[in-house]
């Protein structure tokens, strides 16, 4: 009776002991929907490294991939929280787009972020074209990935014109995915569509739709329509990503436009043969895009959130986010180890065009299907 | 029926209640889910707006058939399905005939293999078969094994569609084939055979007026998964021409056109609809039949 007494107290002592010693510790409370590459990352890579650093912090990190609305319904969450003057439970988004909705942008639902909050934000690149309430943190692009068995180094083309001779010359032998089932294939199309419009992303504007711009489309169909037949299979075109690096996999192709961070991964891990090598082009790259964080501006922890954000841009964590997930660095490759940046050397540009969507992304899509997939003239 | 309600003492109106009842969930689901958005849609294809007032107007479907892509992919969805419906018969014909006729492990193993496809989601056949039938996958390595190095993938390609959709279609084919040839009793081929019919008068005589039911059932219901297949078109299928469904999620999804969408739904359902009608005519009639012998 008096030994259960004593267990009972010890017990009682140790989980005392145990609550003083995590409130001790300030949790941060993140939150993500990214892939499983990216909720892995954060829980093997970045929180260990923060914690050890910041060991006054705790980063809780919840996952709410293929949750409901992910990540949003949680801002909505916040924002509700907000009106109410509750604690959101939540301090810090993995990844946001901060205008996704009005109601979040007339709330001032997410903290504008200044480089006297976080230091490292002055390192962070323009071309991440970020909002105030926006943490760029890592990147992808898409990228021309090739067997170097086949193709030579100094063969590689380094412009969109050299890329299209290239295809003509070595019929069978290239391929990209459709252009609205993964976004490498998409890059190869507006790829041309920048090539026939001056080259000039700028004059894309999101949420604008200029018909005469889009009425120079047709000529981005001759270009693509002109190597067509020199796609692999005399113009076939998988359904995703994933199908068009299987096919530099296995050989059946030699080159292949490739999301950045998927290609490096699949090389890393293997599932794309060694003699894999990565270019980009060099007159004007293919589009890419960044990962935005951002804080509730109701965070009970503001103080550790903006301490995580830093730390995210540090040069250590940019590191790696290239090295562990093949993303790109949101800050500046000068930032990198010298022998990091001559690693990826051929691929690497501050130049990240982005492509609209919308009414655009539309007439892409549907004049890419009916003038380059198929030799059916629509107006005949 | 309980010792305390005998039938003759329940008035026949309580018992046609008490059945209308049992089959009214089903039904009005059926009336609130389907027919109600179909026809609901059937009536938005055919109005347009005439200065603020809807009026009647074919112009979504002139419009669909002097398009040339979308006659096209139609055409097409009807060369897959009767082609891929062919390559079923030819298959399942004379495997239902050998597992109605064969005993022992053997054909107990092939029934197996015959129903394996149910178990298979398609979105995984059409992986696997991407890496069956694609360039230096297993086919190609196999063949050029042999020495046979001509190899050229049907991945991509509407032949793709085709395998795809007959390795699906077979499990359900040979189930309802077989049950069918179940029903011709041994002694009537036996006795045809005793007086001199060959194994060919057999079954162009004998097993296949007795089946033609069972053959319609199939044909009709195939048809059906067919016409409106999504996942295995999308997977293994050539960007252009598209079968129905690919087209018609790619017109909404990404043409952002949803009105030229409708129209193509409204296209496809009319066409299963009247292959449906086929169905319920043969299976009625069936139920007739029954009924009077």
């Amino acid at each position: 009776m008096k030994l259960r007494l004593i267990l009972l107290v010890v017990c009682i002592a140790l989980l005392g002991a145990l609550s003083v010693s995590a409130q001790d510790r300030t949790p941060i409370y993140v939150y993500t929907d990214s892939d499983t590459n990216i909720s892995d990352f954060w829980t093997n890579t970045i929180i260990p490294a923060f914690e050890a650093e910041f060991p006054q912090y705790e980063v809780i990190l919840t996952i709410v991939r293929g949750v409901g609305g992910g990540n949003a319904d949680i801002a909505n969450r916040a924002l509700a929280a907000m009106t109410t003057g509750d604690d959101p439970q939540v301090d810090f988004f993995e990844t946001m787009n901060t205008d996704a909705q009005q109601e979040w942008v007339d709330a001032e639902l997410f903290l504008a972020v200044t480089e006297e909050m976080v230091p490292n934000l002055a390192n962070v690149i323009p071309a991440t074209n970020r909002l105030p309430q926006e943490m760029p943190y890592r990147g992808s692009q898409v990228l021309l990935a090739y067997n170097s068995d086949n193709v030579a180094a100094e063969d590689v083309p380094t412009t969109y014109a050299g890329l299209l001779e290239w295809i003509k010359n070595n019929p069978g032998q290239f391929v990209y995915n459709r252009p609205d089932k993964g976004g490498s294939g998409a890059a190869m199309v507006t790829r041309a569509i920048f090539e026939v419009t001056g080259q000039d992303p700028s004059k894309f504007v999101p949420g604008e739709s200029d018909e005469a711009l889009i009425a120079e489309f047709s000529k981005a169909w001759e270009l693509l329509g002109s190597v067509h037949d020199s796609i692999y299979e005399n113009g076939a075109y998988p359904a995703g990503n994933t199908p068009v690096l299987e096919l530099l996999a296995n050989g059946s192709v030699s080159m292949i436009t490739a999301w950045s961070d998927q290609g490096l991964q699949a090389y890393n891990l293997g599932v794309l043969p060694e003699t894999t090598r990565f270019a980009q082009l060099q007159d004007l790259p293919f589009t890419g895009g960044y990962a935005f964080s951002a804080i509730p501006s109701n965070s009970t922890n503001q103080e550790g959130a903006l301490a995580l954000a830093n730390f995210l841009l540090s040069a250590e964590m940019q590191q790696a986010i290239v090295e562990t997930i093949g993303g790109f660095p949101s800050v500046s490759w000068e930032m990198l180890p010298a022998e990091l940046q001559s690693q990826y050397t051929s691929v690497i540009t501050d130049t990240v065009p982005t492509w609209p969507g919308g009414a655009y992304g539309a007439a892409m899509v549907e004049g890419w299907y009916n003038n380059v997939a198929t030799n059916i003239d629509p107006s005949s | 029926m309980t010792a305390a309600a005998p039938p003759q003492s329940s008035p026949s109106w309580r018992k046609g209640i008490i059945a209308y009842l049992m089959v009214a969930p089903p039904l009005l689901l059926m009336i609130l889910l389907i027919f109600i958005p179909a026809l609901q849609s059937t009536a938005r294809t055919l109005t347009i707006d005439v200065n603020g007032e809807p009026g009647f107007s074919i112009s979504r479907y002139t419009a669909f058939f002097q398009d040339p892509i979308s006659v096209s992919n139609l055409f097409f969805t009807f060369q897959v399905t009767l082609i891929t419906l062919a390559a079923i018969f030819i298959l399942c014909f004379p495997l239902a005939i050998y597992l109605r006729f064969a005993t022992g492990k053997l054909a107990g193993a092939v029934q197996v293999l015959a129903l394996f496809p149910l178990f298979v989601p398609g979105i995984i056949l059409a992986y696997a078969l991407i890496r069956f039938l694609g360039t230096r996958g297993t086919l190609d390595n196999v063949l050029s094994i042999v020495g046979f190095t001509g190899y050229r993938t049907p991945y991509l390609k509407p032949d793709a569609i085709i395998f795809g959709l007959v390795w699906e279609s077979i499990p359900f084919t040979v189930l309802v084939l077989t049950a069918g040839l179940r029903q011709i009793s041994d002694s009537l081929i036996e006795s045809a055979r005793d007086v001199g019919a060959n194994s060919w008068q057999i079954f162009w005589r004998i097993i296949l007026p007795q089946i033609a039911r069972p053959v319609l059932i199939v044909f009709s219901l195939n048809f059906l998964g067919i016409f409106g297949s999504y996942t295995i078109p999308y997977l293994l299928g050539p960007a252009a021409p598209q079968m129905m469904g690919v087209f018609m999620q790619q017109t909404f999804g990404q043409y952002r056109r949803p009105d030229d969408a409708e129209t193509q739904a409204v296209i496809t359902f009319i066409i299963c609809a009247f292959i449906g009608f086929l169905y319920v005519r043969t299976v009625a009639t069936q139920r007739k039949r029954e009924e009077s012998e």
